[in-house]
C-alpha cells in the first residue's frame, strides 16, 4: 500500500527546487543624455554590430555625449567577462546594447 | 501555446510536499500544475521517492549542482522526484546523476544551451558496464522508442532542466524551433558489436569504468550508403552530410558527434582503420568554402566571429567543420542489419561536450592507447 491509496488524499511534490538569489535593483534612469558617456556593447551576435552602428549613429545625431566607446563580448552565450564590466562602469554612465541575431 | 508553471500552489511551504483532496487526479493535476514536460508524468509517493534518495546515495537535502537559467537547487530529493516522475528505475540513478553533474559543469556553458533561440538539445552517450546492468538500448533502434532506460533517463534530464532549470518554451527557453530530443535524447555505445575501442577507453578511461558523455546537439542527420565496400566511400558519405553550411557547426564551429551503424563500422575497420583514422579523414574531408558561408558578401562584408581566429577567409579558403579532429565525438550504435549511420551536428564553440565517470570513474594517467595507437 502507498500514500496514493491510503483514503487521506494525493500528496504531490514540487520538483522545482529552491531558488536562492539576491534581488538586484535596477539602476536609476538618469534624468537627460546630453553630456553623458556612453557605452555601446557589442554581445558578438551575427546583426549585434550592424544594429548598434545605425542606433548609437542616430543617438548622436539627437544627443550630444561627453564620449561614446564600444565594446564588445568574448562570446555572446556567455556573461561578459567581469574586467570588461569594470571597465565599462568605470568610464562611463550609460549602456547600450542589444542581441542582433 | 506552451505550458509553464504559472501557479505556484506551493507557495509559503517550506517542504515541498501538499496533499491534495481524497479523490483528485495527481497526474491531472501536474499538467495544471505546469510542471510536466507535455506527457503524463508517474507521481510520486513517499516510498518511491525515497526508494530514488537512496539510489542516489542518501542525504536528500545535498545540492548537486544549480540547474540555469533559472538556476534551481538541485538536491538529491529534487533529482529522485523528478526521476520517478520520468518513470526511471532507482537503477538509473547513478546515470542521471552523472549526467546532471555533467551538463552543470561551466564549460559545457547549460544556461546558454538553455536558452538559445537554436534547436540544440542535451544529447547522452552512455558507455562501460552499467549499460548492461540497467538494460539500456545500444542497438536496433537506438535513438527511437522502446527501452525504459533510454527513454526514461533522457526524460529525467529534461524534467530536471525544465522544472529546475526553469527551461519552459517561451519563457526562459528561446528556441524557435526546438526538436524531439527536447523529450529524450539518451542512447549507449553498443560496445559490444563495435570493432573498434568503445568512446570512454579512446578518452582514457578504462573498459570496466562507466562513463555518460554530453554533447549540446541537433537531431540526428541519417547518412545512408548501401553501395561502397571500402572505409573511403562509407565516409565520403558522411563527409557529405557534414559539408554542408546549414547546421550550426559550419557557421559557429564547436564539437560534433557521428555514430556509425553496425555495417558501416564492419566496412570500415575491415580495411584496417581505426578511430583516429575516421575522425582524421572526416575532419581533413569535409569543409566549406568561406565565400559559401559568407554567401560571397552579397548581404555585405563577413568576417563571421564565430570561427576561430586563425582561419584564413579568403572566398576559396577551406572551412572546416569543427577546428581539428578531436571536436568529432565518434561512436558506434545500432542494430545489425542497415547499412546507415549519423552525423550529429553541436551548437557551436559556445559550448564543449563534457565526459563524466560514472560512480566515481575517471580516466587513467599516462598517455591514452587505443586500437594499438598511444596519444601523448
Amino acid at each position: 500500500m502507498t500514500s496514493q491509496d491510503t483514503g487521506r488524499g494525493v500528496l504531490v511534490y514540487d520538483p522545482r527546487g529552491v531558488v536562492e538569489a539576491e534581488a538586484t535593483p535596477l539602476a536609476e534612469r538618469v534624468a537627460g543624455l546630453d553630456g553623458l558617456r556612453l557605452a555601446v556593447l557589442d554581445n558578438s551576435k551575427w546583426n549585434a554590430g550592424k544594429l548598434l552602428r545605425r542606433v548609437s549613429g542616430q543617438l548622436s545625431d539627437e544627443i550630444r555625449f561627453a564620449e561614446v566607446n564600444h565594446y564588445c563580448k568574448e562570446s555572446f552565450s556567455k556573461n561578459a567577462a567581469p574586467a570588461l564590466i569594470d571597465e565599462i562602469v568605470a568610464d562611463n554612465d550609460v549602456v547600450l546594447t542589444a542581441i542582433g541575431d | 501555446m506552451t505550458e509553464a508553471a504559472t501557479v505556484d500552489a506551493f507557495a509559503g511551504r517550506n517542504d515541498g510536499v501538499m496533499e491534495l483532496p481524497d479523490g483528485a487526479d495527481a497526474v491531472e493535476w501536474y499538467f495544471e500544475q505546469g510542471l510536466t514536460d507535455g506527457l503524463p508524468v508517474v507521481p510520486p509517493t513517499p516510498e518511491s521517492v525515497a526508494a530514488m534518495v537512496t539510489a542516489l546515495g542518501g542525504e536528500p537535502d545535498l545540492v548537486e549542482c544549480r540547474v540555469p537559467p533559472r538556476w534551481g537547487s538541485l538536491s538529491r530529493q529534487v533529482l529522485a522526484i523528478n526521476m520517478v516522475m520520468a518513470g526511471c528505475k532507482p537503477d538509473y540513478a547513478p546515470v542521471v546523476r552523472a549526467a546532471m553533474l555533467a551538463l552543470c559543469t561551466p564549460a559545457f556553458n547549460l544556461n546558454g544551451v538553455q536558452a538559445t533561440t537554436h534547436m540544440a538539445a542535451p544529447l547522452l552517450v552512455v558507455n562501460g558496464p552499467i549499460r548492461a546492468r540497467i538494460g539500456m538500448n545500444a542497438g536496433c533502434n537506438v535513438f527511437g522508442s522502446g527501452n525504459r532506460a533510454n527513454a526514461t533517463i533522457g526524460r529525467a534530464i529534461r524534467l530536471v532542466l525544465l522544472n529546475v532549470g526553469g527551461a519552459w518554451p517561451d519563457d526562459l527557453d528561446k528556441s524557435a524551433l526546438g526538436h524531439p530530443g527536447k523529450y529524450t535524447y539518451c542512447i549507449a555505445e553498443n560496445e559490444e558489436a563495435s570493432p573498434f575501442a568503445p568512446y570512454h577507453v579512446e578518452k582514457g578511461f578504462g573498459p570496466e569504468d562507466s562513463s555518460v558523455f554530453v554533447i549540446a546537439a541537433e537531431g540526428p542527420h541519417s547518412v545512408t550508403n548501401h553501395v561502397a565496400n571500402d572505409a573511403r566511400g562509407v565516409l565520403d558519405s558522411i563527409v557529405s552530410a557534414m559539408a554542408t553550411f546549414a547546421h550550426n557547426n559550419a557557421v559557429s564551429s564547436g564539437h560534433c558527434a557521428v555514430v556509425l551503424g553496425l555495417e558501416h563500422a564492419a566496412t570500415i575497420a575491415g580495411d584496417g582503420w581505426t578511430r583516429h583514422d575516421i575522425r582524421s579523414y572526416l575532419w581533413s574531408n569535409a569543409w566549406n568554402r568561406f565565400g559559401d558561408i559568407a554567401f560571397d558578401h552579397r548581404y555585405g562584408k563577413v568576417y563571421n566571429r564565430n570561427l576561430p581566429r586563425w582561419y584564413r577567409r579568403d572566398p576559396d579558403s577551406r572551412i572546416p567543420i569543427v577546428p581539428d579532429p578531436d571536436h568529432i565525438h565518434l561512436f558506434v550504435a545500432g542494430g545489425d542489419a542497415g547499412r546507415f549511420s549519423a552525423f550529429i551536428p553541436g551548437w557551436g564553440h559556445m559550448t564543449s561536450p563534457v565526459l563524466r565517470g560514472i560512480d566515481g570513474a575517471a580516466p587513467q594517467s599516462g598517455p591514452v592507447c587505443v586500437d594499438g595507437t598511444c596519444y601523448l
